[in-house]
């Protein structure tokens, strides 16, 4: 499974047409629900399914299909694009050595988590009512931190959504006008 | 080994009566539709036109199939698979029928799984179900296919979130996610929990319809406006499995409606019923709800995309939350409370 994880990974990046892009990140997703229904967390994999493949991507490829992308590198000969690509390559590797460490630093923390924790494991992180517990017992700080980070961000949105509108509205105002 | 075998056996039976079902419902939609127009409807093969869904099945093999020039041939291949497969798994933890019996120490439910999680399963899988509408309808190439496509993601995105709030008050009713819990938390008179929580009842029919692309939100097919919609482009037996997902979908959603609001497998006023007894009940609930699939279907007219969305935003999003709420102050504060 994590191969099929990886592999669609690679697929992502090196795809040129960006719904195979989408798709396999889809993929990629459905991958790591496995992976974590095989490590025993079945609530974090429907979740997992849940909001990410079946709303999140949804969403990209929405805006993908709306903006009509199109194959970007079709356009410019095959020299080019291998110049591109090359010029890419150190890019994704950097990024990808930094995915890599970082994955490696938290699988280290978790474990260390887990063994200064004896009970987390025993409660049962695995089990939703013992999620929900850790969740609004241990954790209610950082829980509350990141919906009110979420809770800002759709503000936020809101907020540059309708400056832009009203800009728009006040553009064919003047152009009326005189 | 004959542990294996039975749940072989429940697995086989399982999904031949849900897929059955589904074939035969294409059959009970041209004949109610018939019935409601005043005419016969097929009658032709086999007694009262019965085996009709069979004729059509080896009528679609034998078709020729068509990939339309400018398709994208692998995502126009993998759209059908995609619709028919999230009906098909969701159909592995919908509860038939009680405990059958204990075998080897192990009880037998009506089920082929028992997941801790098990609503929560079928509605991640269901929501990968609109893959296959958004994808065919890109991969076609076609104009009218992308605008079905389009509308059904926007659709179905939209009233997901209304169809999972609406869930989530019967789930914070019973106290558990699984399938099995929720029925039996039902018991009793006037337990249903379309008697606690009729308006989350009420949110989850209208959005199974929208979910399921049925009457009278089926945007995303739309004949007089867009052809076909997204399987404008579909032929042969790939144009079979969309229609496959799509009754699947529908019978699974039935299913649902019984489990989480009428009671499941339970038979009313008869609390230690034999199991087979309530895999009656189950079925003739579930049929009650296919037939108002159909019966809604041919009565009602089909909504404006602007309505659709201001219904799915601003009436049944808003009305999901105050019943979430309200539903959570009952259970903190209400009489039941601790």
């Amino acid at each position: 499974m994590s191969v099929g994880a990886i592999l669609c990974s690679l697929v992502v990046v090196s795809a040129r047409n960006p719904v195979v892009s989408v798709l396999s990140l889809l993929g990629s997703f459905v991958c790591l629900a496995v992976i974590y229904l095989l490590a025993g967390f079945q609530f974090m994999a429907a979740a997992q399914l849940l909001v990410y493949a079946g709303a999140i991507m949804v969403l990209f490829l929405f805006v993908i299909m709306l903006l009509n992308l199109g194959n970007s590198a079709e356009e410019s000969g095959p020299l080019d694009r291998a110049l591109l690509r090359a010029r890419r390559m150190p890019v994704v590797l950097a990024i990808g050595a930094a995915v890599f460490l970082l994955t490696l630093f938290g699988i280290e923390t978790q474990q260390t988590v887990m063994a200064a924790d004896p009970e987390l494991v025993e409660r049962g992180v695995s089990s939703l009512s013992g999620l929900a517990e850790l969740m609004f017992s241990t954790y209610l700080l950082p829980f509350e931190a990141a919906s009110v980070l979420l809770l800002a961000a759709t503000i936020a949105v809101i907020v540059l959504a309708k400056r832009g509108r009203t800009q728009l509205v006040a553009d064919t105002r003047t152009e009326v006008t005189p | 080994m004959s542990m294996i075998l039975i749940w072989l056996l429940i697995t086989v039976a399982c999904y031949g009566a849900v897929i059955g079902t589904a074939a035969l419902m294409t059959f009970a939609e041209r004949k109610v539709s018939a019935a409601m127009q005043y005419r016969y409807g097929p009658n032709r093969v086999g007694p009262f036109g019965l085996l009709q869904p069979l004729a059509d099945g080896v009528k679609f093999i034998f078709k020729e199939e068509v990939i339309p020039a400018g398709a994208n041939p692998w995502i126009f291949k993998l759209a059908p698979i995609l619709t028919a497969l999230p009906a098909m798994l969701a159909i592995a933890v919908i509860p038939f029928t009680g405990v059958i019996g204990t075998f080897e120490g192990t009880e037998v439910l009506g089920s082929i799984a028992n997941p801790e999680i098990g609503i929560l399963y079928v509605l991640a899988v269901t929501g990968v179900g609109v893959y296959g509408a958004i994808l065919g309808g890109w991969a076609s190439n076609s104009k009218y296919s992308l605008l079905g496509g389009l509308r059904a993601s926007a659709q179905m995105v939209s009233y997901e979130l209304s169809l999972i709030l609406a869930v989530l008050a019967v789930v914070a009713t019973t106290g558990s996610l699984n399938l099995h819990e929720i029925v039996a938390g039902q018991s009793g008179w006037f337990g249903w929990n379309v008697f606690s929580q009729p308006l989350a009842f009420v949110l989850f029919l209208v959005c199974s319809y929208a979910e399921t692309n049925r009457h009278p939100f089926d945007f995303a097919e739309c004949e007089p406006e867009l052809v076909g919609g997204f399987h404008t482009e579909y032929s042969s037996m790939k144009f079979a499995m969309f229609f496959i997902g799509e009754y699947t979908a529908m019978v699974v959603m039935a299913c649902l409606t019984t489990t989480l609001f009428f009671g499941g497998y339970l038979v009313p006023f008869w609390a230690d019923a034999p199991w087979w007894m309530g895999l009656i009940a189950f079925g003739a609930k579930t049929s009650f709800f296919l037939l108002l699939f159909i019966w809604v279907r041919w009565t009602l007219p089909r909504f404006r995309y602007d309505q659709l969305m201001h219904l799915g935003w601003k009436v049944l999003f808003p009305l999901a939350l105050i019943n979430i709420f309200v539903t959570g102050l009952v259970i903190s504060f209400g009489p039941g409370a601790n």
